[in-house]
């Protein structure tokens, strides 16, 4: 729903909002409303290269506290207007852009840090801070939140925990869910819920989990409290180059198995070795599958650990030992991925078919998805790695690059192509086992898969989604509930 | 256009978040059109149509940018955002979209090119208007000199350019390079001493690029002293020294390293983290005259992360910005030249 600006709708609203946050806190110039109307999907960064004007919001909106946010809900339930949460924008699946017009309330003012807590390790702040800004501040107690992921400079924690993100250690520390307390929350009609103080109880399901991962449509997460964990004694890591990628897959499946507990572990398939790997680390790495991982702690416990695994890289699957200085390349550089000139960028045409299953799995999912690509899109490239690994499975970053002279010139013919893709790819992984996705959410490029993905426990999904949000304003289209 | 000069920003920050966290801008106005991202994305449109200078709110984001480079510091391809951003204030003042608050100041600068000397000989000693405003830091400036066993002439008043050019006024700006370089000739300058790190940059960086050859060697006051080998009577103790953007991220310079090595101060790390300019607009050279409150915001932000706010030392690079500390963050900051004469 558009409020018309030249309505007195609109500065009948305005007004509120502003005596909500107060009037230096709502945007509603253009140049305001552009920032939020692209955030780090395809398809908007291609619609405005090709000059075509992105869905805006009419106001955005700034609180600064968790009863600012109430007071916005409570306007926006009272007009039936539509709210995206928005934090640092840079969401991949369009999942915080207003494609329905409405408040953009970005929560960046938000971004108080309470401190940690030296007896529980654990760490209390608003979800608007910056990720990075958030890891600093612990950093400087000594602490880290071990949530690492290559969007740490530019996401909020409340984008990771409205998505379900994944930090680089993921593997030892778990995804983000793994290192949350509890929540604060405000509901769509303005109420301010708290979740109960600790993750592991058995007083009934969990409405922590409930909000997580739920991108906006059931809430508002105003405040968390995280685990957090001295910084380690040691870190290592190592590197090898199998002579294929099934043979480095099972190689990683045997470590994991093993229990020996890596930090973190990385898996280029061979393509992505000779043509993405050898680019970011400036080495010639020509033939085979790049396998990375580390440990961390207790120096002596660091060393044992990494003691048997290089047995099993070495004896049990003839890894070629990159040595220490092999695994410290990914380590020194692994952000270094997503910068321009490393990163894919329009006018090519790429996205991340980010998809996670078990051992048993994730190797068919991986071909499904390449041969479906291969044969459906021949002007495509398929590269794969596997960067979030547990003792069950694995995550698979498969992408595809279409290059900018494949990619029709006309928008809506290369949002068709790109879309076309995604249908084929997605179908192929969930009919092998695979779940899309691991970490970088629904949002508007996956909501039409949830049906397939939830099958009969969709309705179940949906009525919680009926119950706190009856007037369907919380983030409208996304996570495959309906528009407005 | 100017911004054509700056095809590889333009393209390759439109759509990137990589530098986000380092916006100080967007840091404390929580907003996303002041981000290098937005700003490169919205300069992009004015190809398609999208965006155009007609847009009043979009040439004040350009105005409120703080020029600190950061951005560009940090970047693994070091992409030019900072240059971009004079390029097209250029290109809007060659558009005549400059806002009113932009064209009073400019047309000030403009005016002012008379220059004064006191005192002889070749070596002379640049007194820029915003460091002659603070007493205490001309007063540390002269017992420096005085240490180091020189009397520079000194040269006050007049614009050199470097304002002007930041609010995008080329050719006045290089109009007042080229009479600068010709006043400095007439006088016989061999060595200039300056000790406001945004005129090093102009004379060093900007001269250059508007084709003006200076007759002499141009020296910041800091490394001139850094140079000089003094001997000092105390150490400086523990202090807090904040990068200058124009040392840090535009010149790449050690000066100020140099010089509190040789007072052998006890640098603390100031705030949590090393990335962030923690500056007050210097780099924006004017951004005080422009947006006070602008000013204010990022002062109380660096405030905000001081250990201690009201004991800790803070050693800045420019009275720019330690006017600002001290005005809006209440911070007790000195010039590292007052604290290098504080030494002696």
């Amino acid at each position: 729903m558009k409020v018309k600006p030249e309505s007195y709708m609109f500065e009948m609203i305005r007004t509120e909002l502003a005596d909500a946050v107060g009037a230096a806190n709502v945007d509603v110039k253009f140049a305001d409303k552009f920032g939020h109307s692209i955030d780090y999907y395809w398809i908007p960064e291609m619609w405005h290269d090709r000059g075509r004007p992105c869905p805006q919001a009419d106001f955005i909106v700034h609180p600064g506290s968790t009863e600012e946010v109430s007071k916005v809900m409570k306007i926006a339930t009272q007009y039936r207007i539509p709210v995206v949460p928005w934090g640092g924008g840079s969401g991949s699946q369009g999942g915080a852009l207003p494609v329905y017009g409405g408040i953009v309330l970005d929560m960046k003012r938000m971004n108080k840090y309470y401190g940690v807590d030296k007896e529980s390790y654990t760490v209390r702040c608003q979800t608007g801070i910056i990720a990075r800004h958030l890891e600093w501040n612990c950093n400087k107690e000594g602490f880290s939140t071990m949530h690492l992921p290559a969007s740490i400079s530019c996401a909020t924690i409340g984008g990771f925990l409205a998505h379900r993100g994944t930090g680089v250690l993921s593997t030892k520390y778990g995804k983000i869910e793994d290192m949350v307390m509890s929540l604060e929350v405000v509901t769509p009609s303005g109420e301010i819920i708290r979740t109960l103080p600790v993750p592991r109880h058995a007083s009934g399901p969990d409405l922590t989990m409930l909000f997580l991962g739920s991108e906006g449509t059931l809430g508002v997460i105003t405040e968390v409290t995280l685990k957090v964990h001295p910084q380690p004694e040691a870190r290592e890591f190592r590197a090898y180059i199998f002579k294929d990628f099934h043979t480095a897959m099972q190689a990683g499946a045997t470590l994991m198995r093993s229990r020996l507990g890596p930090c973190a572990m990385r898996l280029y398939d061979e393509t992505e070795t000779k043509t993405h790997v050898s680019k970011v680390f400036g080495i010639d790495l020509d033939k085979g599958a790049y396998l990375v991982f580390g440990f961390d702690g207790r120096k002596d416990i660091v060393a044992s650990q990494m003691k048997y695994a290089r047995e099993i890289m070495e004896r049990q699957f003839k890894g070629k030992d990159l040595g220490a200085k092999g695994g410290e390349w990914w380590w020194e550089n692994k952000y270094k991925f997503f910068y321009p000139g490393y990163m894919f960028h329009v006018p090519q045409a790429f996205g991340t078919l980010d998809t996670v299953a078990d051992f048993a799995h994730i190797e068919k999912v991986y071909w499904a998805m390449k041969n479906v690509v291969n044969k459906e899109f021949p002007d495509a490239r398929f590269i794969g790695h596997f960067s979030h690994w547990y003792e069950w499975g694995c995550m698979l970053y498969a992408r595809f690059i279409f290059p900018g002279d494949k990619v029709p010139p006309n928008e809506r013919e290369a949002a068709a192509l790109y879309n076309a893709v995604w249908d084929k790819a997605i179908r192929a992984a969930i009919a092998n086992g695979g779940v899309i996705n691991e970490h970088h959410g629904v949002g508007l490029k996956l909501g039409r898969y949830v049906k397939d993905l939830y099958g009969s426990a969709m309705p179940v999904l949906e009525g919680i989604k009926k119950q706190l949000d009856p007037n369907g304003i919380m983030n409208p289209g996304k996570l495959g509930f309906a528009g407005c | 256009m100017h911004i054509d000069k700056f095809e590889d920003a333009i393209m390759n920050c439109r759509f990137c978040f990589m530098c986000r966290h380092l916006s100080p801008i967007g840091n404390v106005r929580f907003t996303e059109v002041d981000t290098p991202r937005v700003r490169a994305a919205m300069i992009y449109g004015l190809r398609t149509g999208t965006n155009s200078f007609d847009d009043e709110d979009f040439v004040a984001a350009l105005y409120r940018q703080d020029l600190s480079a950061c951005c560009r510091h940090h970047c693994v391809n070091h992409f030019d955002e900072n240059g971009l951003a004079l390029a097209v204030r250029a290109d809007v003042v060659e558009a005549g979209k400059a806002p009113d608050a932009v064209k009073r100041l400019a047309a000030k600068f403009s005016r002012s090119s008379a220059w004064k000397v006191e005192g002889k000989g070749d070596l002379a000693w640049f007194l820029d208007e915003s460091t002659a405003s603070d007493k205490s830091a001309v007063a540390a400036a002269k017992k420096l000199f005085a240490a180091a066993k020189v009397s520079p002439k000194v040269i006050t008043g007049g614009s050199i350019g470097k304002a002007l050019k930041v609010l995008g006024y080329l050719p006045e700006a290089k109009a007042a390079a080229e009479k600068f370089a010709a006043f400095l000739r007439e006088e016989g300058v061999k060595t200039l001493v300056v000790s406001n790190p945004a005129a090093v940059n102009a004379l060093k960086q900007d001269y250059p690029g508007f084709g003006v050859k200076l007759p002499c060697e141009v020296k910041s006051l800091a490394g001139f002293v850094a140079q000089a080998k003094l001997k000092f009577a105390k150490s400086a103790g523990e202090v807090y020294a904040l990068a200058d953007d124009f040392i840090r991220n535009y010149q790449g310079c050690k000066c100020h390293e140099n010089l509190l090595a040789q007072l052998k101060a006890t640098c603390r790390p100031f705030g949590t983290n090393d990335e962030e300019s923690y500056n007050c607009g210097e780099g924006a050279v004017v951004l005080d005259r422009l947006h006070p409150q602008l000013v204010k915001s990022l002062a109380e932000y660096v405030a905000a992360r001081a250990d201690d706010p009201k004991k800790d030392r803070l050693v800045v690079g420019s009275v720019y910005a330690k006017r600002a500390l001290v005005k809006y963050g209440k911070l007790n900051a000195v010039t590292i030249e007052e604290l290098t004469a504080s030494c002696l």
